[in-house]
């Protein structure tokens, strides 16, 4: 490689300000994966500990019997942090008449894991962080258990046979409302004191978990160490809030695809950039032909050129990048008061390489060119390049395109359906375009002079115009689709959690309490669900095999199918409950004897249980066989209780039975449920307003950093505008300089360009928005499960922004060219 | 023959064309440039090649000077069989042996006059490239113009600015194709001064593509064209 040369040339041109355009290119394509990637990287990790804060721990394993010693010695070799609690329902006394149900918590050191506990001076006062726990023989209370047992900080109170003093106020617990059955108001004590009450029986309904904290790797080599029994579940946070997963996975998909959008503009920008590039250095080539360098110095010498352009520009993404992070996690700061982890160096590559791509796929072949430019170009000019490599640039951008897509998405079928998409979306556009050129002639010959200039000039260099047309067109095409995205997902999130969802779980009402209860949430107004009633009960056998002969049946250890034998909450009803649909089989008739069951779809394939299986369940140790007989989809994401298991009425009936149902409490009214619980003091009552606002706040953040990748890819977009303005330039330049030579003015030059700009804008924001209508369509039903609408906005917006968007860029880029003494732009000036 | 071997350095012709012709073919068919062309052209003559425009001067020239492949017909040019070699090998004989004149002056814009004139000798990788461009940028009396882009001289000065760019190559043959055609009559014949001075000094071949008698004139021998071949 000829470096000398090369770095002559480059510097030269560079001075001159020739490589400007392609530098800034390639550098935003850099620094807009290199900032997507940093910012998304450190809040997917910001936005997963907070997640892992729902639980207390990375991930933990439930039971409702002790869990084995073993596996805090096995967690311990994998070197996964591990902490025990245990959660029970006890009734504790203060004095001799009062006493009040409660939720325990009893903990051992080193909780929480994750996230933080808080802890108030007074009931009902402002809760602060605290790392302490109770001490041992200590207890911390719930506000609401102050007045319910008329006690203060510093009394004592009965837990089963243990005298325990109240510490301190809690006000929350990172793992509160984690799961369904942690209900009632809490009450925090050590683990080490626990026997000391002797409540803990066989029968009595406990809850043990062991969380866990330590990496991904390690925490899934842990999984397989512990080979879960039947009854032992294994939790993270998808399984324990699959809305959280959900709106993480479809962000991070967005992000991505957000991401990948803005490079491929770039990339559009920079195929356009070197074009030019190339196409003013053809004289340059022939010349340097003439003065006896041959055509691979010729190649090896801007090969060279391109890629210390291709080092500097992607040393400058990566800073420009790196420091773009870090103004918007400044600007976000008071949105976001989570300390972010430090950055990877994984985004660092992503962006280098990315740079690299861009530079080979969408630079190199028009630099590849020159090699070809006949040294006959110095004296005749028209004889460009030979045709053949523009096959070359054509294949190479597309494996360009295609190595970035496959890359950014891990996705092959996203990948054909985006390209597929895009080929046909040009060829449509393609003979769209022509129609709309050819229209605006038959306009032209109608209108006055400025316009008819105008439109004439567009029609004259129709291929040119055409090329341009489309390239400004896809720019448009991806802004639109990436707002449309934007807005579909933010509305699907803002539905997800409705005003006035239900956020106050209530259990264990005896059957002649749901009537009372429905009456007294009535009469303060509040809104409510159907009752269901509740059963516990577990899966022993499918189709006569035991729960662990038909696990090991299915063949599939580490498929989730190890979740047949753990104990569920069953309920019957009539009629299809509200959020469900029937997915295959049928619903049982009204009057049906039967004991029939119908599974929730997911459920059933983890569990490997099709329609048709007998199942027998056992029931506080009586048992019960059932046949499936249909199969349900439930909506996860309503926050309504949802049951994987339903029977059929009268099956269940002759088994003891309590009954649940959830209701709105709005913030203000909370103190509503001191009420609820002294009339009710046997029932639980399961707060999830704090979950739901934490939800809420991280789909905040979610939305913050769709925003962000919005403003890069309009960034990208402008980028191609003005390329694409700018390789048209120095033909318009010749243009105008001769019109204005011929005594048109400078009004009439820049209302001419003003015109064309604008009419070029409005066609490719029209093709833009049908482009985009259609993509944003497929990509909806195909990549994020949402359904599709119409948005007849782009259809205005589109032309609109176009318009506006090219006249502007391109009345600002060409200010030079209008306000150049015409002479001097004959004579070759820029 | 393939390869750039010359065949006998002492013969005194430079360039020589035999039975030279070009073809090129066009959306209305074939189109006959040139036909059977023969011409000699020795070492420190100085030729003028005139006829009418469209009649194929500048096509031989670029023939001649290798920058063109003729359809048919042998071209040697100094030890080299031109018609024998790739593009590579036939940029290396220009490189050693050629100097251009243009019409259009084809100056690099983003090079500075000084520059300009470095470039052969950069190119070979000579290490005098400045004080050799100094010199001969002063030879052509714009020794205060170094910094000055192309945009930034006259049609006049540009021209100046190619002639001691084609001489810092120090050729043996120099190509110049209607060197005053862009010029007025007083600065071109101030151009056609300079090459013809540059001339004798450097003992170079010429080889000029003139429509202008009084040019043709100055030259030791003249070759018309008409119709794409040679008339006597
Ligand atoms: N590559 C080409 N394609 C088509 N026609 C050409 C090409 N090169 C030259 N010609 C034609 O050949 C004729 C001779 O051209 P040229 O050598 O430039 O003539 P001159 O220099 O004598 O004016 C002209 O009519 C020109 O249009
Ligand atoms: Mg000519």
């Amino acid at each position: 490689m000829n470096w000398r040369l090369s770095r002559m040339l480059a510097w030269r041109d560079w001075r001159s300000g020739e490589l400007g355009l392609l530098m800034l290119a390639l550098v935003v394509a850099v620094a807009s994966v290199t900032a997507i990637s940093l910012f998304v990287d450190r809040l997917q990790q910001a936005m997963l500990n907070e997640s892992a804060d729902f639980l207390a721990a990375d991930r933990y394993v439930g039971s409702s019997r002790e869990l084995p010693p073993s596996f805090r010695d096995l967690a311990q070799a994998r070197n996964v942090q591990a902490v025990d609690t245990l959660l029970f329902p006890s009734m504790v006394f203060a004095g001799e008449e009062l006493n009040q149900l409660v939720s325990v918590k009893a903990v051992s050191p080193g909780y929480p894991l994750r996230g933080r506990l808080r802890v108030a001076t007074q009931p009902f006062g402002v809760g602060v962080v605290t790392q302490a726990l109770p001490e041992l023989g200590e207890v911390w209370l719930d506000s609401r258990l102050f007045p319910a047992l008329g006690v203060a900080l510093g009394d004592t109170i009965e837990v089963g046979l243990a005298k325990l003093t109240i510490s301190n106020v809690i006000t929350s617990e990172p793992d509160r409302g984690g799961g369904m059955f942690d209900w009632g108001p809490r009450l925090l004590m050590r683990m080490a004191d626990v026997p000391a009450t002797e409540v803990v029986q066989p029968g009595s309904r406990l809850t043990y978990r062991l969380l866990l904290r330590g990496d991904d790797d390690d925490l899934e080599a842990l999984k397989e160490d512990f080979d879960l029994q039947p009854g032992q579940s294994w939790v993270g946070i998808k399984e324990s809030s699959p809305s959280i997963g959900s709106a993480l996975a479809r962000a991070e998909r967005f992000l991505l695809l957000g991401g990948l959008l803005a490079v491929l503009l770039a990339g559009l920008a920079v195929v356009l950039a070197a074009a030019r590039y190339a196409r003013r250095h053809y004289d340059h080539v022939a010349v340097l032909k003439t003065l006896g360098t041959g055509p691979n110095a010729i190649l090896a010498s801007y090969v060279g050129v391109l890629l210390l352009v291709a080092a500097v520009a992607i040393a400058v993404g990566l800073i420009v990048g790196f420091g773009l992070h870090w103004l918007i996690l400044l600007a976000l700061q008071e949105l976001m008061p989570i300390e972010l982890p430090p950055p990877g160096v994984r985004p660092l590559v992503l962006g280098s390489i990315t740079g690299l791509i861009c530079t080979m796929a969408f630079a190199l072949p028009a630099f590849i060119h020159l090699r070809n430019v006949s040294p006959m170009n110095v004296i005749r000019r028209d004889l460009g390049a030979t045709p053949p490599s523009r096959y070359l640039s054509y294949s190479m951008a597309a494996a360009g395109v295609i190595a970035l897509l496959l890359w950014y998405t891990q996705d092959v079928l996203l990948t054909l359906w985006a390209l597929g998409g895009t080929s046909l979306t040009l060829v449509i556009f393609g003979a769209l375009g022509l129609l709309l050129l050819r229209g605006t002639r038959v306009l032209g010959t109608q209108a006055g002079s400025l316009w008819r200039f105008a439109l004439a000039s567009l029609q004259r260099r129709h291929r040119e115009n055409l090329v341009q047309m489309l390239v400004i067109g896809l720019a448009i095409m991806l802004i639109l689709i990436l707002v449309l995205l934007r807005t579909a997902l933010l509305s699907e999130w803002q539905q997800q959690i409705p005003e006035g969802a239900p956020n106050h779980f209530v259990m264990n009402l005896q059957p002649e309490q749901v009537p009372e209860l429905q009456a007294q949430l009535d009469a303060a107004q509040l809104p409510f669900d159907e009752a269901f009633a509740m059963v516990r009960g577990r899966v022993v056998e499918v189709n006569g095999l035991s729960a662990k002969e038909h696990r090991a049946a299915q063949g599939e250890q580490d498929r989730p199918g190890a979740n047949i034998g753990s104990e569920r909450n069953l309920t019957w009803t009539a009629t299809l409950p509200q959020g469900n649909s029937l997915v295959s089989g049928q619903w049982w008739a009204e009057a049906s004897a039967a004991s029939e069951v119908s599974l929730e779809e997911e459920y059933a394939r983890e569990a490997g249980v099709s329609l048709g299986d007998e199942l027998r369940f056992d029931i506080g140790g009586r048992q019960l066989t059932a046949r499936v007989t249909s199969l349900r989809r439930l909506d996860w994401e309503s926050m309504r209780p949802n049951f994987f298991i339903i029977f059929s009425p009268g099956a269940l009936e002759s088994f003891p039975v309590t009954y649940m149902t959830s209701f709105h409490l709005p913030v203000d009214q909370k103190r509503f449920l001191n009420g609820l619980l002294t009339s009710f003091p046997t029932v639980t009552v399961i707060e999830v307003d704090a979950l739901i606002a934490r939800i809420q706040s991280i789909i905040s953040r979610v939305t913050q950093a769709v925003e962000l990748v919005l403003y890069l890819v309009l960034v990208a977009g402008c980028l191609v505008l003005v390329a694409s303005i700018q390789a048209s330039r120095d033909a318009r330049m010749h243009e105008h300089a001769l019109l204005r030579a011929l005594g048109g003015t400078r009004a009439l030059v820049a209302g001419t360009l003003a015109i064309e700009f604008a009419a070029l804008g409005m066609l490719a924001g029209t093709i833009g928005a049908i482009g985009a209508e259609v993509t944003v369509a497929l990509l909806q039903t195909q990549a994020f499960d949402l359904p599709a609408r119409a948005h007849p906005w782009v259809w205005l917006l589109g032309p609109l922004l176009g318009a506006v968007l090219i006249a502007g860029v391109g009345m600002i880029s060409t200010r030079s060219l209008i306000s150049t003494p015409p002479m001097l732009v004959l004579r070759g000036l820029s | 023959m393939t390869q750039a071997t010359p065949n006998d350095a002492t013969q005194p012709t430079v360039v020589q064309a035999s039975n030279v012709s070009k073809v090129v073919s066009t959306s209305e068919g074939e189109l006959r440039i040139l036909a059977g062309i023969d011409l000699e052209i020795n070492a420190g003559e100085s030729l003028a090649l005139v006829g009418a425009s469209g009649s194929g001067k500048t096509t031989l020239l670029g023939i001649l000077a290798g920058l063109d492949e003729p359809t048919s017909g042998v071209v040697r040019l100094g030890p080299y069989e031109l018609t024998a070699l790739d593009e590579e090998q036939r940029a290396k004989a220009r490189g050693e042996l050629v100097g251009f004149v243009f019409q259009t002056f084809q100056l690099l814009e983003s090079l500075t006059a000084l520059e300009n004139v470095m470039l052969p000798s950069e190119l070979r990788g000579s290490r005098d490239a400045r004080e050799q461009a100094v010199e001969l940028l002063a030879r052509v009396g714009l020794e205060h113009r170094h910094g000055h882009y192309p945009r930034q001289l006259s049609g006049g000065e540009q021209q100046r600015v190619a002639v001691a760019r084609a001489f810092a190559a120090q050729p043996k043959v120099l190509f110049a194709d209607e060197p005053t055609g862009n010029l007025d009559t007083a600065t071109g014949s101030k151009i056609v001064d300079l090459i013809f001075s540059l001339n004798q000094e450097f003992a170079t071949t010429l080889v000029l593509v003139t429509h202008d008698e009084r040019l043709a004139a100055r030259c030791d021998r003249s070759v018309t064209i008409a119709f794409g071949e040679i008339s006597q």
